[in-house]
């Protein structure tokens, strides 16, 4: 029985799929939940940053006009100043550039210079526009003031500027002032604190860029750059993230010319994300932490859950393989009211209810049904570990003979009463520790403990006296016959099967005794052994070729010629050698296979008949027939459609057949012997005087022939009864008819009496032992002696 | 603004009396238009010629009315002394960086004390300090023969000695503010009546106007302006 693994891996364990599968749920939701919440406030972030940023646009924007218009303002009250008309009226350069300089100061300028009215520079405090050249952005200044621009902003000196103009006015306007306002970080930090963006400018003047200005870290700087050159004609927001901060970005064209002085001035507004996303990251936090905590809570719950469940079956796999392994006794103790509740009551009933039964068929399976008594398999067991302890153990087994009677007496319930009292009955007559064990139908088998064979054969009486007791059964009075075998451990034999085999012998083999108690022989069951290998070889010898006949000469008393002779079949067993016929026959005759070795001998017989009167010589065959082929259907049309295909006249044929054939039948028989008389074949009786039959009997058979039992033959002399026996038979045979012949004709003497008593054939080694075809045609040709000189 | 015109005209006339003794005079009217033939007011005509100057006075006044000079252009014979009356309640603090005559005078009221000498010719002009938008010109010539154009573009010479004579033109719009040739005239016994053309520039941008109403913005603005000052 293959027992149940219950190291259940902690992999495949239900316990482990459970929290598998709820932690695997909770973190889907927690992800959802986690990415919803992380995309809304994304979003969310992103919106309020682009928000912020058009707000901060708008608040850059206007910031940047008013700081122009406040300068622009600041610039035209200065330009007003007397004090600075009078002296830029002065023409004196020195003076104009001190008054510019002192000016300027006033309202914070960086730079200032005076333009004519046509554009040309009058004075500057600027190294690049030396005084008397065109001033570069006088075109883009009168354009602003066109579109009443207060301030142009320019990249001057690589930095952006707000220049702001004022006519000089004494009191026409005579001159211009630019006074130009640099646009640095200062500048740009002011913005940001009122616009909260992060701000930053960069000029492209000659398409060479210029130093960035910015309220981002100067690690960002070129990065900026590039975003700020690549973005400048594109007026979008996007995202950007530089190292951990993101972003959005918008970029503003701030000023931009298309001719030849292509200079741009470029904003760069930026809304930064990272304190929106500081806002929300406590959102993040708590989600964390309740993902945290609920997975560890459906954790333990899972946990819990499954131990809940998988504990109680854990339980039940361990008490489901206590009962495999056999383990009917120990309950499952599991006090819960739910549906595992159910199971393990149901476990507990299941496990009685199979101990019950296992009980039953354990009994069943060593006991007997009929009787209670213990069956052949639990008798070899005690007679297993009877013999594995080396104690002495006797068998008897014991067959009840008249079974048959009493079934066809009382019917077939009667055998069952009657065996049900002989189980009752045995052990009685047994000691406590013995065993009376039913085998099959009437047969029994005792094991007596610490006995030897005689001690068995005392017992064997005992209970052989006991059964012959007349008892009743189904009204009938029943004494019951019975044989017993006898095999004793150590004695004769040391494995179980054995010794029961043996008795069994021993048992048959007491049969044939009048005590009918026979105690195993030593080499029984060789003989046995070796009957069952003739049996079996038996049906197959013709087939196989091993079969053959010799032939014995029959005597002519009165003439002193051989002019017949009986066949007898010799068997040349590839194993055992030449077996006896006395041996084969018997099984043959037993088992069935007789018809087959008939029909060999007759065909033999005939062939070699015929093969011998091609050659001249010219006899009379005796052939046996036994009582099966005598009862067989078509013996007679088989012999006549041998003697027609072997062209034998039907009178060299001698069929042999004993008292005994013709008895079991004689009807049958008789009607067989008469077509057989008709064909031509002569008839004789073999083994005359062993039987019962009566010479009225004999008188009605179509007989031609008599043959003596040898066994009266074989000691002939004038003085002993068997020569009465012989010498009346003679006379009695000749009175009816029939020739007599004498077997076992082995002494001259024997010869002589019979020769006196007027027997007509005399057949034994005295004349000549049996002798193979080609011998005894070899012994025919010899010069034909008188018996006598045979003998000698 | 009639009365200073038929002032100047009275001196001329005055002048041509003591002059019709010698010789023959006559009437000279000159209608001014600009290149649109619009007629043009405070055009300054001078003429010379070979007949002998006229007499005239050395003074003037240049008059503040209504924050404006009165009259807005005004032609003076080098060595003039002109005087500034204030016709307003306010101050005005009259300066000119001009060339010819560069002077300034504080904020007064009424009329100061000792008028200014315009002694070199050229074209003089005047502001006021703190009204930005007051403009006012003074043509200062040599020539001894000099008016102004009413606002119908007139300018009449009631007896102007026969002969020939070099017309100056000039106006505030004038380009570059210099006096344009006005061809010669001959002049003889009969009256003589003429037309010039004058181009004129628009008004400059940059020339200052009078402060419009007031918006909050701008009160506003001004007050942030001069609070960061």
């Amino acid at each position: 029985m293959p027992s149940i693994k219950l190291s259940v891996k902690l992999r495949s364990s239900f316990q482990a799929r459970v929290a598998c599968v709820l932690i695997l749920l909770l973190l889907v939701v927690v992800g959802a939940l986690y990415f919803s919440v992380k995309a809304a406030t994304n979003s969310a972030i992103r919106s309020q940053a682009a928000e912020q940023l058009q707000l901060g646009t708008r608040v850059f924007e206007r910031l940047l006009d008013v700081q122009s218009r406040r300068l622009s303002d600041g610039v035209q009250l200065l330009a007003a100043d007397f004090g600075f008309r009078d002296a830029v009226a002065s023409g004196d350069s020195a003076t104009i550039r001190s008054v510019l300089i002192n000016h300027g100061k006033r309202i914070n300028a960086t730079d200032m210079i005076l333009l004519s009215m046509d554009g040309k520079v009058l004075a500057s405090t600027l190294d690049e526009t030396p005084e008397g050249s065109q001033f570069r952005y006088d075109h883009a200044l009168r354009e602003a003031r066109r579109a009443r621009q207060s301030t142009l902003i320019v990249p001057l000196q690589g930095q952006p500027h707000l220049l702001v103009e004022a006519p000089v006015l004494a009191p026409l306007p005579i001159a211009r002032v630019v006074m130009g306002f640099s646009m640095d970080t200062a500048f740009a930090r002011e913005l940001r604190s009122l616009s909260n963006l992060e701000v930053s400018f960069l000029t492209v003047d000659m398409q060479q860029p210029g130093q960035l200005v910015s309220t981002q870290p100067p690690a960002m700087a070129q990065s900026l750059e590039r975003l700020m050159l690549t973005n400048a004609t594109k007026h979008i927001q996007e995202l950007t993230e530089y190292e951990q901060h993101s972003f959005l970005s918008k970029t503003l064209m701030l000023a931009s010319t298309a001719d030849e002085n292509d200079n741009q001035v470029i904003a760069l507004l930026q809304s930064p994300l990272d304190a929106a996303m500081q806002a929300f990251a406590p959102l993040d936090q708590n989600i964390l932490f309740i993902a945290l905590i609920s997975l560890l809570a459906s954790l333990i719950g899972a946990l819990l859950l499954a131990r809940s469940v998988s504990q109680p079956v854990r339980a039940l796999a361990q008490a489901a393989e206590r009962i495999g392994q056999g383990d009917y006794q120990t309950p499952v103790p599991l006090k819960r009211s739910d549906e595992l509740g159910l199971l393990a009551t149901a476990f507990n009933s299941m496990q009685s209810g199979i101990a019950e039964r296992e009980q039953q068929l354990a009994h069943n399976a060593l006991h007997d049904g009929l009787t209670g008594l213990p069956n052949r398999a639990l008798a070899m067991e005690r007679l297993g570990s009877a013999i594995s302890a080396g104690r002495p153990v006797a068998l008897v087994y014991l067959e009840i003979d008249n079974l048959r009677a009493i079934s066809e007496a009382g019917g077939p319930e009667a055998v069952d009463l009657m065996l049900q009292q002989v189980g009752q009955r045995l052990p009685t007559a047994l000691r406590a520790g013995d065993t009376v064990a039913h085998l099959i139908g009437g047969e029994f088998l005792l094991l007596l403990h610490n006995t030897a064979s005689d001690g068995a054969v005392a017992t064997a009486d005992k209970l052989q006296q006991l059964l012959l007791k007349p008892q009743r059964i189904a009204g009938h009075d029943v004494a019951l016959d019975c044989r017993m075998g006898i095999a004793a451990f150590p004695e004769d034999g040391l494995a179980a099967e054995e010794l029961l085999g043996r008795a069994a012998i021993a048992m048959k083999d007491a049969e044939q005794i009048p005590g009918r108690i026979q105690i195993y022989e030593q080499g029984r069951d060789l003989a046995h052994r070796r009957q069952v290998t003739l049996i079996r070889d038996l049906r197959h010898a013709a087939a196989n070729g091993e079969l053959l006949l010799h032939y014995q000469p029959k005597l002519d008393i009165r003439q002193g010629r051989v002019r017949q002779a009986e066949a007898l079949l010799r068997w040349q067993h590839p194993q055992f050698g030449m077996v006896s016929p006395a041996e084969f026959i018997v099984l043959a005759e037993r088992t069935g296979s007789i018809q087959i070795l008939t029909q060999w001998v007759i065909e033999e017989g005939v062939r070699q008949l015929s093969e011998w009167n091609q050659r001249g010589l010219r006899l009379q065959l005796s052939l046996n027939i036994s009582a099966e082929d005598l009862l067989g259907p078509d013996l007679t049309d088989r012999v006549s459609a041998l003697l027609k295909h072997y062209r034998l006249p039907a009178e060299q044929l001698i069929f042999e057949i004993t008292e005994s054939a013709v008895m079991r039948e004689p009807e049958q028989a008789l009607k067989v012997l008469h077509r057989l008389r008709e064909c031509g074949i002569s008839l004789s009786v073999d083994d005359f005087g062993t039987g019962y039959s009566s010479l009225a009997h004999l008188k009605r058979l179509p007989v031609q022939e008599l043959k003596i039992d040898q066994s009266f033959v074989r000691d002939l002399d004038e003085t002993s009864e068997d020569a009465v026996i012989v010498r009346s038979t003679i006379e009695m045979s000749h009175n009816l008819g029939l020739k007599v012949v004498a077997e076992g004709v082995e002494y001259a003497h024997s010869l002589r009496l019979l020769e006196r008593w007027h027997c007509d054939t005399a057949q034994g080694y005295l004349i000549s032992r049996p002798l193979t075809a080609a011998a005894f045609e070899a012994w025919v040709a010899l010069p034909l002696g008188s018996p006598s000189v045979m003998v000698h | 603004m009639a009365r200073p015109t038929s002032l100047t005209g009275l001196f001329l006339f005055v002048a041509c009396l003591l002059s019709s003794g010698l010789s023959v005079a006559a009437a000279f009217q000159a209608e001014i238009v600009d290149q649109d033939g619009k007629p043009l007011p405070n055009v300054v005509m001078t003429l010379q010629g070979d007949a002998p100057p006229p007499v005239f006075s050395l003074k003037a006044d240049m008059d503040q009315r209504d924050k404006q000079y009165d009259p807005h252009v005004l032609a003076v014979h080098t060595g003039t002394q002109i005087r500034f009356p204030n016709s307003d309640n306010i101050r005005h603090q009259v300066y000119s960086f001009s060339t010819p005559k560069r002077f300034e005078l504080r904020l007064y009221e009424g009329t100061p004390s000792d008028p200014v000498l315009f002694d070199k010719p050229g074209i003089v002009v005047l502001g006021c300090n703190i009204h930005d938008w007051m403009l006012g010109y003074v043509y200062v010539t040599d020539d001894p023969w000099f008016a102004v154009s009413d606002k119908k573009g007139l300018i009449r010479f009631d007896k102007l000695p026969a002969g020939r004579y070099h017309v100056t033109l000039w106006h505030p719009q004038v380009a570059d503010m210099l006096p344009q040739p006005g061809g010669e005239i001959g002049v003889s016994a009969t009256d003589l009546k003429q037309r010039f053309s004058l181009s004129i520039q628009p008004l400059s941008p940059d020339a200052p106007a009078a402060p419009a109403p007031s918006t909050f913005g701008d009160a506003f603005n001004k007050a942030v302006s001069e609070t960061a000052k």
